[in-house]
Order: structure tokens, then sequence, then C-alpha cells
């Protein structure tokens, strides 16, 4: 969004704005309790290991923090827009 | 003083000594600017990398670093598994409370999060109890992280508790007092970064000790198999998960030393960044230092027990495995953690009584109050509730990570129904906050303190449900807030 356009939006457009990326935040969480339970209880009972650990406890720590890092990218890099809070940004 | 490690002692010492400088510099360049604003949350300067890391180090207390660890090398990846969860916490605060918080901290002018809901529920009694709440419970969780890191002193270096208190505990409150919330959060950033370095340098050195990962893994497998089960053999019910999930996951986003940091930032474009740079050093720190603390088996060879607890097993890991020389080093990681949670909740406890009370009443009653007297004051609150809790902590209460656990629950039960539905239901209202606030936090002080429990599960979900069905009756039969206020909040 350019500065222009961003300076420009009324208030009821950067609250709604707001509200909806809060929505995905809420989303982005549900998705990745979901990935939580599967990556770690749900591949439990598989007899596989890397690096001596067990499939679940990689996928449910390195593999639930890199989930954690790609949906923090979506969220800040795609979904969320830059917005003029108000007031003077370099006082 | 008891005859210790000096070498230990000497990087510690320079690392305080550093700390103070940064406070001391921080002051003078913010002289002459408006103190409250400066002093309370920066004048709204933090950028995107500060932002991440000074959340993430107030988040992190020392309990993630020495009791954490205990538990993993005791329980197992479950535990680690477990710990992940606070993977969400920074993008979860900054996604869902950072731009609304922002962009309401400047229209109303407020410093506090207790100045937002003040406005939000037009009620000074509701911020009073707020600002009481805050002080309360900062106060358990600050002696426990003083406890924790005094301890982890004396353990490591061999000189006495009272001199670790003394060393880390007086500094911390005197570099906050005098540098204020800009201060602490340069100094969590540093904080952060030797926390990482401290986790690097313990798990190499741990391997080190132990022949190596394949080695330690062997080892594991054959002597521990019920470390790479999720339950633990019974050591890690499912309750522990789910009451986790509530406690150091979904319900910290209303803790209000997180909250708070979304007023002190610049741009959107930082907060952007900082939701990214704080996932990754979060989990970063979690997983690193809870798998180190399963990788102690290499060092250890006993259960944890036989080192006198969980809250023994790190301290007695970097002394056995890291060269004398390095000690030092190694502790500031964990004490980082420590002095970095205690200067974040410090700086908001003195906020929520020098802004919330003090200034509000002044104000309301008309009363002058010059820029000189509230510096003054700002300053002595932030040394005097410091010294308080110093004070508490010479005679050191047991269990400190159940005072910490309390201290969380405690504040997620008052906060997270009040900021969330206040912030973004417009049918919250005084009435359904009130009760929700006050009724939530005493039924949960009295089902921790009669030790009742639901299906085992710790009182948060006891509380945080009560809370829930309070502020709804509340807000049903109460006076709906005023269309002034819900023009503020949902223009």
């Amino acid at each position: 969004m350019k500065k222009n356009s961003r300076a420009s939006m009324s208030d009821a457009q950067k609250f709604s704005l707001v509200r909806r990326e809060a929505i995905y935040t809420g989303l982005a969480l549900c998705g990745l309790i979901i990935f939580w339970l599967v990556a770690g209880f749900g591949t439990a009972s598989l007899d596989v290991k890397i690096f001596h650990l067990p499939l679940w406890a990689v996928l449910g720590t390195v593999g639930v923090w890199l989930v954690a890092i790609f949906i923090s990218a979506i969220l800040s890099k795609i979904l969320f827009k830059d917005i003029d809070l108000g007031g003077d940004e370099n006082d | 003083m008891t005859e210790g490690n000096l070498s230990a002692l000497a990087p510690l010492i320079f690392f305080m000594a550093f700390m103070v400088v940064i406070s001391i510099y921080v002051r003078n360049k913010q002289a002459g600017k408006n103190f409250v604003s400066n002093y309370f949350i920066g004048n709204r300067q933090l950028g995107g990398f500060v932002l991440a890391m000074t959340t993430v180090a107030t988040y992190s207390s020392v309990s993630s670093f020495v009791g954490g660890p205990g538990m993993a090398f005791q329980v197992g990846f479950g535990w680690v598994y477990m710990a992940v969860v606070q993977v969400t916490a920074i993008f979860l605060v900054l996604g869902i409370f950072g731009k609304r918080v922002a962009l309401l901290a400047r229209k109303l002018n407020a410093v506090t999060v207790v100045d937002i809901i003040r406005a939000r529920f037009q009620s000074d009694f509701l911020a009073a109890v707020a600002a009481f709440v805050i002080v309360l419970f900062f106060g358990g969780t600050m002696t426990a992280q003083f406890v924790g890191g005094a301890k982890l002193f004396a353990a490591v270096t061999g000189y006495s508790y009272e001199a670790g208190l003394i060393l880390f505990g007086l500094v911390v409150v005197i570099y906050t007092s005098i540098g204020g919330f800009r201060a602490v959060a340069l100094t969590d950033t540093l904080c952060a970064l030797i926390m990482m370095i401290g986790i690097v340098l313990l798990l190499h050195y741990v391997l080190k000790a132990g022949g190596g990962y394949d080695n330690i893994m062997a080892t594991i497998e054959i002597n521990h198999p019920e470390l790479f089960e999720p339950f633990s053999f019974g050591n890690m019910p499912w309750t522990i998960y789910f009451t986790q999930w509530l406690l150091v996951g979904i319900c910290t986003i209303a803790l209000p030393q997180s909250v708070v940091r979304g007023i002190s930032y610049k741009n959107t474009h930082g907060l952007h960044q900082a939701m990214l740079i704080g996932t990754v050093v979060v989990g970063f720190m979690n997983i690193g230092i809870n798998f180190t603390g399963i990788l102690a088996h290499g060092v250890l060879t006993g259960n944890a027990a036989d080192y006198g607890g969980v809250d023994n097993i790190i301290p007695t890991t970097i002394v056995k495995a890291m060269p004398p020389e390095l000690v030092g080093l190694a502790i500031i990681g964990p004490l980082a953690a420590s002095i970095s949670t205690i200067s974040g909740l410090l700086i908001v406890a003195s906020s929520a009584i020098i802004k919330d009370v003090y200034l509000h009443y002044a104000e309301k009653n008309s009363l002058s109050v010059t820029p000189s007297r509230v510096k003054i004051l700002s300053m002595t609150t932030t040394a005097v509730i410091g010294a308080i809790v110093f004070v508490i902590a010479l005679t050191p209460p047991s269990l400190i990570w159940l005072i910490n656990m309390f201290a969380f629950g405690g504040l997620e039960t008052a906060f997270f129904w009040t900021l969330l539905l206040g912030l973004f239901w417009k049918g919250a209202n005084k009435s359904g906050a009130m009760l929700s606030m006050i009724g939530g936090t005493i039924i949960y002080c009295a089902t921790q303190a009669a030790g009742f429990k639901i299906f085992n599960l710790h009182q948060i979900t006891i509380g945080i449900t009560c809370s829930l069905i309070l502020f709804l009756i509340g807000s049903y039969f109460g006076k709906k807030s005023d269309e002034a206020t819900l023009k503020i909040f949902f223009p």
C-alpha cells in the first residue's frame, strides 16, 4: 500500500483493517494448533527416526517452530498492511 | 561474601556495569523530552528489532532457562513439545493487539494499558483495580525472578545467594529507575542476544563433555526410553499440555507487560518485522535450551533428585561441562532472562502507580504536578517497588516455579477477556469488565489457595472460564457503553 493512500485512510477503514488482521492471526493460531496436534501426537506411533529422534519429536518441535515462522511471514509480509498510526512517527 | 570463583564473577560484573551505562546514556539522551511518555513507553520510538527482542526478553524468564530445561531433563521430548507452544506468543500478541492498541494509544494519548481500559469502560475504579492487580501479580513474578537468578548465581559461582541478589538485583532496579522504558528495551535486546549466545555456548560444551551427539543420544535411548515418548510413561499427562497452551500460549496475549509493547513502537513496518523476528527468536530459545536440558544426560548420569531437583540441573551442567573461565559467560544468559523480565515488569508496575493512579488523581482534582516532581516520583516509585521485591527475595520463598505460574495465571484471568472483548466487541461494558476482572481473579486465587482443580487441570482453566461467564453476564445485564466511547473504539 502506498504511503499516501495509507495516510488518507479513515479511522473506520483502519480499525476495520486491524480487526481483519486480528481475525487472520486467530485463524493462524487455529492452523498452528492443528499442525501441532498432527505433527506430535499424530505421528507418535510411527517408528521413524531422524538424527536419533523419533519423528514426532522432530515434527512436534522444530517442525512447529518452522511452521510458526512461515505463518508469521505470511501474516506480516502478505496479509498485514502498513497503516499510518496517527501522531508524529518521528517525534 | 563467601569464597567463590572470581573468573565467573568478572563477566557478570562487566555485563551489569554495561547495563547501567546504557541507562545513563538513555537518560541523558532523553533529557528535555516529554518525561512521562519517554519514561514509561520510550516515546513510541521502538523499531522492529528492538520491539521483538524486548517482547521476547520480558516474556522469557529465568524459569525458561533453569526450571524448564530441568524438567526436560526429567521428562524428555514431551517437555520440548509442550514448551514449543510458546512460539505463538509474539505473533499473537502483536498480531491481535499490536495495531489496535497503537491506534487507540495515539488517539487517547494513552501511555499504559490501564489508560486504555479506563477509556474503554469509563471507570476509574476498574482502572484502579487493574493497576492493583498488575502491581500485586508483578510483585510475585519479580520475586520469583530475583530468587531464581540469585540461586543460579550462588550454585554456579560459589558466592552467596545474597551476593548474587545484591549484584544483579540491585543493578537491575538501579538501571530501570534511571533509564525507564527505553533503557529497558535496549537492555532487553542485549539480554536476548546474550541468552541466545549462552544457549549456543552451553550446547557446544554439553555435546563436547558428553562425547558428541551420537554418543549422548545412544546413552539416553538405552537408559531413558521414557524421554522419547510424548506422555513420558505417565510423567507428561494431557492436562499439562492443555493448560500450558492456555498459560504460556494463547492467554499470554493479555499480559499487560506484553500488550504495552503495542503502545511503544514507531510504525507498523516495525511491528511486522517484530512478529517475524520474535517468532524466530522465541522458538530458538525454547527449543535450544530445553533440548540442551535433555542432552545434559551426557554430562549428568544420575536422576534429577540426585542433583537436588530439576532446578539444579542447568547450574550443575554449567559447572561440570564448561571450562571454569567460561562459567561466568554461561550464567549471563539465564541471568539476562531474569533481569530482563524484572526490568520489564518493574517499569509497568511503576507506571501503574504513577501514571494510572497518582497522575490521574491529580488531573481529576486539578492538582498541579510539576514535571520535575513527576520525574522524581516515577524514579523513586520504580526504585521502591524494586527494593520491596528485593527485600522479599532476601528470605526466598520456596516453589519459585509455582509462584511464577500463579502470577501468570492471575494476570491472564484478570486481563484476557477485559482486553480481548473490550477492544473487539461493542457489547462489552463496564459491568462485564468489572465482574470479570474482580470476580475471575478472586475465584482464581481462591481455587489456588484451596488447591481445588477440575480434571486435575491448572486453576487458570477455572479462572479464565469464570472470568468469561462473568463478563458475559455483566455485559448482558449492565448498562451499555455510551456512544461517544464506542465511536472512539469502534469508529
